[in-house]
């Protein structure tokens, strides 16, 4: 139900005094004004499906507005290796039925998808690799997760801020370049190096949440560089709340990932200028219309400006909030699935009349000045 | 409503026009000049050039890899990295709106993405449903997926094979069929590095000419219109042509298209052992009837290269500009995105460029020949009215051969070629031909009954600056462009085939997902429910 927030939102001349709820076309209406008023707007959070997404990006560019997501910071580090070098990848179902090698880097990758071990069949021999055992290793996994995946795993435990050099480390050997290591320490290292290069088909499984940017550099690296003589790949679990799907989104309606605006009229991509926590905390944008219709996440910024909030929740910081629909939950969806590792069509699991992101903002739209709506 | 383009030079090869004269619309489609009644609206075009909409089979225009590419090349476009004022990729628009638009513009009506993986097919039907004004249609790309290789392993008769391949249009809503260097990215996966037409897939006992033959068996046997449009071995590589002409004989006298020809045009003579073979291929290509093929002309140009060929993307990262790439190996095809730069004074791509014009000019019959630059492979297709100039102007071509570095003049028989292409034969090759390979029977044409997609451009001497930028553009009937600007933009529609086949695949390939996958085989559907536009489909016939 669309609702007036409750908390107590800045006063603007265009809030409504009143805390009572407010129908959805109220709400919408208001919106327009605050988004249309302002003289650079942020469509931030994004958390939506294609559909939403398509509409978010829409809606920015009418309003000259800037899009970013709320795991940007996590999209920026998935690209980067593809933006500055080479970079394999591969979908979950090769990991599933080709991998004689599966490497987990890092820490949280069972806490964003829990199904991992089920999925990637991992206590099972590759169905499509004849003959040949699976070899599990996990560099830096939670030691629960380790223990929870359901097969044997070679585990080597490391701190998070160690990822990059102990994958650098790896590739070096893996090059056979040497190392300055301890005895035993090289040792394991080397038989870490020879296990990926005795892969037929290895698949290194990370996120971008789990690794910091440069140790994501390195482990794109590492798998480039055992091409050379077998064959290896990666697989990206992706941000959440849609954010491989939204980027994709993106690439077709904008040209563009997240962190894009719209300012002259045309597209642009700055993955600085356009992080929309940086251009509220500065005050360069004074509206926000923030969209997490997968959570009820609040935005990152602690800057006061007129906001329209739309999650699937209850969340409460703005002059005016809309429950929308879950993707996937509340109606039928297209999302970039962690199961498939490609857009993918999800029917509703319990549809309800909650209305949908797309719906919402096309509805805003037509309350925008000039809109012949 | 009744429209009147009037006075123009009209060219319609099907209905054999060739004069000047009137073309009359009425409701979306092209009527005979209507007797006492006028037009409701008329538009003047003396001094111009009237066809039907041209029509691209061959363009990557949507779906998965063409967004990587987007995502690789920020720099490409206004972003956030110093670049020149105007990159070739710019002009190209790089969206799907900009798509639509900038095809339309230079008369495009139809385009057909050539290379969607049966599991990303949402992907490209989501960003096609965006492409605004023109009509659509892709082709699903099979001969590296685990189900078909295992079942021809086992021995699977034509039959079981043409139901998994009339399934598979189904559920990519395709046109037609592709194979993509047949077995050669099942066999990377195997760090096989290097595989030809009789090269045995590994773990599958078959080579790549088997599984070529099996699917296009399957095109006949379900009567496509689209006869099995192929990626064939070895792209690129010097000597290639030998690869290609054992392909067209590999075809056995059935009906084949080969996919962006230049690519396999080369011999290995001279002090750099690269050549052009294109005169000895164009030969073949003659005296092949069941043969169609289309160019891929290469262009001096910045550019990307998006191709399911994994083997051939994955041993360019070596030579890639700038120095990054994508390899992808997917479920049922791999794929590769990776930069290029085509220049003008690298001898290499200058018998490139010489090769895909020698094909155009010396393949006799426009009814095979048909015009692309692959895009974005060979160049943007932002490129295609220099193209068209460089066909109607030996001069033009002597021109460019003269400015091309030393040694490229006598590897080619370009210099010596004095045909020029005509408006009718460009009417053929662009509108005429492709609506017949397509099966696609209402357009290509200005005769009665036929769908108004109709190009009007102002005759003017650079032929160049003459098909850049339509005068007019009528799609389904209604005014979408004039003098070059954009005025209305509709969505058009997806053309696809739907050939019958017996549903007991459906089970067979169900029980496949879940016991190989672990997952529902619908969850790589393309449901209704998904498209922004479900009802913004055409079908295309198959043959009688
Ligand atoms: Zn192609």
């Amino acid at each position: 139900m669309p609702r007036k927030a409750k908390s107590s939102a800045r006063k603007s001349a265009a809030a409504p005094k009143a805390a009572a709820p407010i129908d959805i076309d109220a709400a919408c209406k208001l919106a327009a004004t605050l988004l249309s008023a302002a003289r650079l707007p942020v469509i931030a959070g994004m958390g939506a499906d294609v559909a939403g997404a398509r509409a978010a990006i829409r809606l920015a560019r009418a309003t000259h507005g800037v899009y970013d997501h709320l795991a940007s910071a996590e999209i920026m580090a998935e690209l980067e290796p593809l933006r500055r070098a080479r970079r394999f990848a591969t979908t979950p179902d090769e990991a599933r039925v080709r991998a004689d090698c599966l490497l987990f880097v890092g820490a949280g990758l069972v806490q964003r998808w829990p199904e991992i071990g089920a999925r990637l069949a991992v206590g099972a021999p590759p169905a499509l690799q004849r003959g040949r055992a699976r070899k599990i290793v996990w560099l830096g996994g939670d030691r629960a997760d380790v223990k929870g995946l359901g097969a044997e795993v070679d585990a080597l435990a490391a701190a998070r801020r160690d990822m990059g050099p102990l994958i650098g480390m790896i590739r070096a050997r893996a090059m056979g370049r040497p190392i300055k290591a301890e005895k035993s320490a090289l040792r394991r290292i080397d038989s870490l190096a020879e296990t990926f290069k005795a892969a037929h088909f290895g698949v290194a499984i990370s996120s971008a949440a789990a690794l910091d940017p440069l140790a994501l550099e390195q482990l794109a690296g590492l798998v480039e560089d055992l091409n050379a003589t077998t064959r290896f790949s990666s697989l990206l679990l992706g941000p959440r709340a849609n954010g491989a799907g939204v980027t994709q989104a993106g690439a077709w309606v904008a040209g563009f990932p997240p962190r894009t605006g719209f300012c002259s009229g045309e597209a642009e991509h700055d993955p600085w200028r356009f992080d929309a926590r940086r251009l509220i905390e500065s005050g360069e944008a004074d509206a926000a219309l923030w969209i997490d219709a997968y959570g009820d996440e609040p935005p990152p910024w602690t800057r006061k400006v007129p906001l329209v909030t739309l999650t699937c929740g209850d969340f409460g910081g703005g002059l005016v909030h809309v429950r929308a629909g879950r993707p996937g939950v509340d109606h039928d969806c297209v999302e970039m699935a962690i199961e498939t590792g490609v857009l993918t069509p999800r029917a509703a699991s319990a549809p309800s009349a909650a209305p949908r992101v797309d719906a919402i903002i096309e509805r805003i739209m037509a309350h925008l000045p000039g809109s012949c709506a | 409503m009744i429209v009147r383009i009037s006075g123009g030079h009209v060219v319609d090869p099907l209905s054999g026009r060739n004069e000047t004269g009137d073309v009359w619309i009425e409701d979306g489609k092209i009527v005979a000049p209507p007797q006492g009644q006028s037009a409701d609206a008329e538009y003047d075009a003396r001094n111009c050039l009237v066809m039907a909409g041209a029509i691209d089979i061959h363009s990557h225009i949507a779906g998965a890899n063409v967004a990587t590419a987007r995502l690789m090349l920020p720099e490409a476009h206004a972003a956030y990295m110093a670049r020149p004022a105007q990159t070739q990729l710019a002009a190209a628009g790089w969206t799907a709106e900009e798509t639509g638009r900038r095809y339309a513009r230079m008369g495009f009506t139809t385009v057909v993405e050539p290379a969607v993986s049966p599991h990303l097919a949402l992907h490209a039907h989501l960003e096609l449903s965006d492409i605004p004004i023109i009509d659509k249609a892709v082709l699903a790309v099979l001969g590296n997926d685990d189900y078909l290789l295992s079942a021809l392993r086992k021995g699977e008769g034509a039959t079981a094979v043409a139901d998994y391949v009339a399934l598979t249009l189904q559920a990519t809503r395709a046109l037609g069929v592709k194979c993509i260097n047949a077995g050669g990215a099942m066999a990377f996966k195997e760090n096989v590095r290097a595989f030809s037409l009789d090269d045995v897939v590994p773990q599958y006992g078959l080579t790549s000419r088997q599984i070529m033959e099996a699917l296009q068996d399957a095109a006949v046997k379900l009567k496509l219109a689209h006869p099995l449009h192929l990626h064939m071995n070895n792209l690129g590589l010097p000597g290639n042509v030998e690869t290609a002409i054992a392909t067209i004989d590999a075809a056995r006298g059935l009906p084949l298209h080969l996919a962006h020809l230049q690519f396999y045009a080369y011999g290995k003579e001279g002090g750099r052992a690269f050549s052009s073979a294109a005169a000895q291929l164009a030969e073949k290509v003659n005296a092949s009837p069941h043969v169609t093929v289309d160019i891929g002309q290469v262009m001096f140009s910045d550019t990307v290269t998006i191709s399911l060929d994994v083997l051939r993307q994955f041993t360019g990262l070596k030579t890639a500009r700038p120095r990054k790439g994508f390899i992808y190996d997917g479920d049922i095809n791999s794929a590769g995105v990776v930069p290029y730069s085509y220049k003008r004074s690298d001898f290499f791509n200058a018998v490139q460029w010489a090769c895909g014009l020698e094909l155009f000019l010396l393949i006799d019959d426009p009814w095979r020949v048909f015009f692309t630059t692959d895009h974005p492979n060979g160049a943007p297709f932002t490129v295609y009215p220099e193209i068209f100039a460089l066909l109607t102007s030996r001069d033009r071509r002597a021109e460019w051969l003269a400015s091309l570095p030393k040694g490229v003049a006598e590897t080619t028989t370009l210099g010596s070629i004095r045909r020029e292409y005509t408006f009718e034969e460009l009417a053929i090759m662009t509108r005429a031909a492709p609506a017949k390979l397509l099966g696609m029977r209402d357009r290509g044409s200005l005769a009665a009954g036929a769908t108004a997609d109709v190009a009007v451009y102002g005759l003017h001497k650079d032929r160049a600056k003459m098909f850049a930028a339509a005068r007019y553009l009528f799609k389904d009937g209604a005014l979408v462009v004039r003098n070059g600007e954009i005025v209305h933009a509709p969505y058009g529609r997806t053309f696809r085939a739907t050939p019958g086949f017996d549903r007991a695949i459906e089970r067979r390939l169900d029980r496949y997902y879940t016991s190989l996958y672990g997952l529902k085989r619908d969850l790589f559907s393309v449901p209704d429910f998904a498209l922004p536009r479900p009802q913004a489909f055409g079908e295309v016939p198959c043959l009688a």
